[in-house]
């Protein structure tokens, strides 16, 4: 495993050379929370509250929510699809290292880095504007929440890297791309909570795999579920684990045998 | 008996290549229906390379050198036939197999682009499992050979691209391996820093006695480096042998006009 922990080091390394990217990033991670932020208190101005969230639920929802998106969705996985193309892979493919690891540690890198900037941008926000944050009232909600992000990290890089393997296939998976991030965005919870949407929308929605990226983890946080939901919650988590990671391997290796090895 | 440390048999590849015709129109009538064309890169190819030689792979572009070397080192699955090398199939890609080779693309960097070499170099260390001492014994013979001890912390963006070729080499032999696959190592390098590279790869399969493959259009690296020659095109080995060999047969004083008879004499056939 130290070589893995080294392409971890080693990313970290390259990620503070670039710099101005980085400021960049999260300048623009910071404005979506800002406009969040504004958005959901005029929108709970003169009423108690809104879909079931009081005001300093919400509030912790969108900061979890913006938190979660720097550990859930910050990953590198989209550079997979042109590594393929261009043939980069061919890199990883001579040397003895399993590739599905290392962009797993590139990730935990990639996320590593954003998951600290976003606590920071949280605590400035929380300050500038004495915001009420709702804390669980339970200590073993820690533990749940924490069971829940990791199965949420987990999932999210299997989608990810499941998608940057159409690159094998195609050399145009930038459109597919775009459109699965934000429908995965979207479904996951990520712009706002789900259950604001309709029912029979929401109940489609939760067939998928991505309101466990978010909307779960957060309702774990905020205490919103019962025991059977909470289970019901992990066993869907394992349930898509399970698939996708089953999905992922066998797309992999038919891939891995597609593959052209262009441009290098 | 040894057995030999490369031995492919019947070794084809076939590739499905999209194809568009042009313009506009091209374009959206690709999006509704796509017309392939099936190109045979590697045609039925046979032979072994014994340890310790320095092979030349020759041919004109698209003859399916670089193709056959991908499918040495285990890039791509063959279409059909069958490889050996260090007694590994190469396209299994074993942990054991990958530590024990190594492809240096001319045109393809390992090194990362923003640290100094140093830093990759590091990482193969990881990554091969080098021991330390070994690791330190290995870079200061490399970094001595190549000249490159004043470079190892200088990020690789400010690298010439002389320097570049030089370090690429020194981090793709750190793990010491037995073969070498070289595909145009001297490429876009001036003649002080060719000779310099081949000097290099000389002592190199000397120092180790490593089984080097080496595609080049460079003849000077052919005529100082390569005890043998394959003369590959349109996928298929036209000539097997030594230098004097390929001269006494396609009947030139000079390697280049051999070599340009030799492949008029596969248009031929």
């Amino acid at each position: 495993m130290r070589k893995y922990w080294f392409i971890f080091s080693i990313y970290w390394q390259e990620g503070l050379q670039q710099r101005s990217s980085f400021f960049v990033d999260r300048f623009r991670s910071f404005v979506v929370l800002i406009s969040f932020y504004y958005l959901w208190t005029a929108l709970l101005k003169g009423r108690s509250s809104f879909a079931g969230y009081d005001h300093s639920q919400m509030i912790t929802y969108i900061l979890g929510m913006s938190i979660l998106r720097g550990l859930v969705f910050a990953s590198r996985t989209y550079e997979i699809a042109g590594e393929i193309n261009h043939g980069r892979l061919s890199g990883y493919l001579l040397k003895p290292i399993n590739f599905f690891v290392y962009t797993f540690f590139r990730d935990l890198s990639e996320k590593s880095i954003n998951l600290v900037s976003a606590i920071i941008e949280v605590i400035i926000l929380s300050c500038l504007f004495h915001l009420d944050i709702r804390w669980p009232q339970n200590p073993a909600t820690w533990g749940w929440f924490l069971l829940a992000i990791t199965g949420a990290t987990a999932l999210y890089f299997l989608l990810s890297f499941m998608v940057g393997c159409w690159g094998f296939w195609t050399a145009e998976s930038g459109g597919p791309r775009f459109l699965f991030e934000l429908f995965l965005e979207f479904s996951a919870g990520a712009f706002f909570p789900l259950d604001v949407l309709p029912k029979g929308l929401q109940h489609a929605l939760q067939m998928l795999p991505s309101p466990y990226l978010v909307f779960f983890p957060l309702h774990v946080f905020l205490e919103k579920l019962s025991p059977a939901q909470l289970v019901n919650g992990f066993a869907a988590q394992l349930f898509w684990l399970g698939a996708l990671g089953a999905m992922t391997y066998w797309i992999w290796q038919k891939g891995v045998r597609f593959y052209g090895a262009e441009g290098s | 008996m040894i057995s030999p440390i490369i031995e492919i048999h019947s070794l084809s590849k076939t590739f499905r290549v999209p194809q568009k015709s042009p313009g506009l129109m091209g374009a959206l009538k690709g999006l509704f229906s796509r017309r392939f064309r099936e190109v045979q890169a590697v045609r039925d190819i046979s032979f072994v390379v014994e340890e310790g030689e320095l092979v030349g792979f020759l041919g004109p572009n698209g003859a399916g050198k670089t193709t056959t070397l991908k499918m040495l080192s285990g890039l791509l699955h063959p279409s059909s036939g069958e490889a050996k090398v260090l007694g590994f199939t190469p396209w299994k890609r074993e942990r054991a197999f990958q530590k024990q080779f190594t492809m240096v693309m001319g045109q393809r960097s390992q090194l990362w682009w923003d640290l100094p070499a140093w830093d990759s170099f590091l990482l193969n260390k990881e990554i091969y499992e080098i021991p330390k001492a070994q690791f330190e014994e290995t870079v200061k013979e490399l970094a001595d050979l190549l000249e490159i001890n004043d470079l190892l912390e200088v990020p690789v963006k400010k690298l010439s691209l002389g320097q570049r070729m030089k370090a690429e080499l020194a981090c793709s032999l750190l793990h010491r391996p037995r073969v070498l696959f070289l595909d145009e190592p001297t490429i876009g390098l001036d003649v002080i820093m060719q000779k310099k590279v081949r000097d290099f790869i000389l002592a190199y399969n000397k120092r180790w006695k490593a089984t080097i493959i080496l595609t080049s259009h460079n003849m000077d690296d052919v005529s100082e480096l390569c005890s043998r020659v394959l003369l590959i095109n349109h996928g298929r080995v036209l000539f097997e042998g030594s230098l004097p060999e390929l001269q006494e047969r396609f009947g030139h004083e000079k390697l280049t006009d051999s070599m340009r008879q030799a492949f008029m004499a596969m248009e031929e056939v």
